[in-house]
């Protein structure tokens, strides 16, 4: 590897290690209330992650919640046959196949055909669990394996390590070999097939990632408890979560989701305390759409303009230090 | 037979015949124009040979194998590449990036031009300057055209479709255009011209194709085809001479 690699390598890996430590330090300080939370920013980490993957080529899915709850699911049903690692590993399979079956016929659907595609595909998943108790356990719900022997710190350490591969899995398609061929797709599918780029066959990748690690979000949320009913996992709530996760934190990056997690969250928390009840929901929203008009490229897109700026407006300067000397 | 060849191709929008049984041959090595007026076929004939829009009836080949009905990524990997009138390129991606997708993807093992190994050497080949991560959203119209034939370049082609490439441009920037043009031909690229300005085809070409209402209308050399009574009157309607 050249010098140039090994550099990147070496800030990927600080990268990683910042947006873990302070899940950890959670973990370790293992306060109860903190950790709970941590685990939900996690999870939902995780799922926005997945989420932007599928978005950065121009598909915007409302039914990652199928993903989520066949993770689940399917982690949840395999481990008793296959073992935990072998289980985990076939129910994420699942959800890249299935993503790879519905890819291929809703993925040649534009824009917002696609997008009621995966939505009515989340309502139909669900109640396909409905009508096959035997399979599924029906309404009743299933009973996974609870993670770590039902500790919660050593849950949270379990999903931070999730979080990361996440992380990386989304850096992946951030680099040079996907990324200019996804925004390709997403700005004008005509050019990059034109370029050369296999298009159909690129969604459909980014989309069995994308259902995999969204699959993966919901392994760790149904081992949380040992129980798991199909309206904790198949609801609107997963369905939208990942969309305002991510436009929140700013889309297109690997920051955005895990930033966009934490500010959801705490906005939640910050809107509970002062208005209380169920009329904190209300506000909640009311702050989201705000976010969203106020600063569409998110909290990290918003950052980075701000130091673009600032080194633009450096820029003279460093021009005139140089004429000086 | 290499270069492109068209052999009874047809598209249809509905009722209206876009491209009316055409055949014709642009010979390998040449720089060919395609002249007609307006809604005669031209962007169609791109949009067809391309792969973006498939005949209904007919063979196109390109050097003597058939592309009929291939995927357009598939027909960029055989050998054929084109650019677009109206480049809408992401505006977040930079110069570099754009450029870069073909070199990846349009897998093939014909030559860069001369002197040139990455995305930023095709970027200055084709005039511009893609130093300080200049983003596709900062580009000027002039800019962006030269990015599209430093994209199409990039998939290495044996034929190069070029849509109206210089439509537009400042006099100085269309003879840097047609300079490249000129350079990318002489690197063995074989060339189709889609153009508006008859000046341009008549120093630039050797060969023109005249289209009107989807047909074949004229084949030749320039001077005599522009010249043509039957291009005359298609161009400006009966009765009105140049």
């Amino acid at each position: 590897m050249n010098a140039a690699g090994m550099n990147i390598l070496v800030l990927r890996l600080g990268f990683y290690v910042a947006v873990a430590a302070p899940f950890v330090a959670v973990a370790l300080a293992e306060h109860a209330f903190l950790v709970q939370v941590a685990i939900g920013i996690a999870v939902s980490a995780i799922l926005a992650l997945a989420w932007d993957i599928l978005s950065r080529t121009g598909q915007v899915s409302l039914g990652h919640a199928a993903f989520f709850g066949m993770g689940g699911y399917g982690s949840a049903l395999l481990t008793p046959v296959l073992g935990p690692v072998l289980g985990w590993i076939a129910g994420l399979l699942l959800c890249g196949a299935v993503a790879v079956l519905l890819g291929a016929v809703t993925l040649r659907l534009r824009r917002l055909y696609f997008t009621i595609a995966t939505l009515s595909f989340s309502l139909s998943i669900q109640v396909f669990i409905l009508v096959t108790p035997d399979l599924t356990g029906g309404s009743t719900g299933i009973m996974p394996p609870v993670l770590a022997g039902g500790s919660p710190p050593h849950q949270l350490l379990f999903i931070t390590g999730c979080l990361v591969a996440a992380a990386a899995v989304s850096d992946v398609f951030l680099g040079s070999r996907f990324r200019p061929a996804f925004f390709m797709i997403r700005n004008n599918p005509h050019l990059a097939a034109a370029s050369g780029v296999p298009v159909t066959r690129l969604k459909i990748l980014a989309f069995a990632v994308s259902g995999m690690v969204a699959g993966l979000a919901g392994a760790c949320y149904a081992g949380l408890y040992g129980y798991v009913i199909p309206d904790d996992v198949f609801t609107t709530n997963w369905n939208v979560l990942p969309l305002a996760v991510t436009i929140l934190g700013g889309m297109d990056t690997t920051l955005g989701p895990v930033v966009g997690a934490v500010a959801l969250r705490l906005l939640e928390e910050v809107a509970r305390h002062f208005v209380g009840g169920v009329g904190y929901q209300v506000v909640y929203g009311a702050v989201i759409i705000l976010f969203i008009v106020g600063m569409p490229a998110g909290l990290v897109g918003f950052a980075r303009g701000l130091l673009r700026r600032r080194k633009a407006t450096e820029r003279p300067d460093g021009a005139k230090a140089r004429l000086a000397s | 037979m290499s270069g492109l060849r068209i052999e009874g191709c047809t598209v249809a929008f509905g009722g209206l015949r876009a491209i009316d049984n055409v055949t014709l041959a642009i010979p390998e090595g040449t720089i060919t124009a395609l002249i007609g007026p307006n809604g005669s076929g031209k962007s169609t004939f791109v949009n067809m040979v391309s792969g973006q829009i498939p005949p209904a009836a007919g063979r196109i080949l390109l050097g003597g194998g058939a592309i009929t009905g291939l995927r357009p990524d598939r027909i960029v990997h055989r050998g054929l590449a084109r650019t677009y009138q109206v480049p809408k390129v992401p505006k977040e991606l930079t110069i570099e990036e754009v450029i870069s997708v073909p070199l990846r993807y349009a897998r093939s093992d014909r030559p860069l031009p001369p002197g040139v190994r990455s995305a930023a050497d095709l970027a200055r080949y084709c005039g511009l300057r893609p130093a300080g991560g200049t983003r596709c959203g900062q580009l000027s119209v002039s800019d962006l055209r030269r990015l599209e034939i430093a994209r199409a370049l990039a998939c290495r082609p044996d034929v190069l479709l070029l849509d109206e490439s210089m439509a537009g441009l400042s006099l100085e920037d269309t003879e840097q255009v047609i300079a490249l043009v000129r350079e990318i031909h002489a690197a063995g690229v074989t060339v189709l011209v889609i153009e508006h300005v008859m000046r341009i085809i008549a120093t630039l070409c050797r060969h023109a194709i005249v289209l009107n209402q989807g047909r074949l209308l004229a084949e030749g050399e320039p001077q005599r085809v522009l010249t043509d009574p039957d291009v005359r009157e298609a161009y400006l309607g009966k009765g009105f001479t140049l």
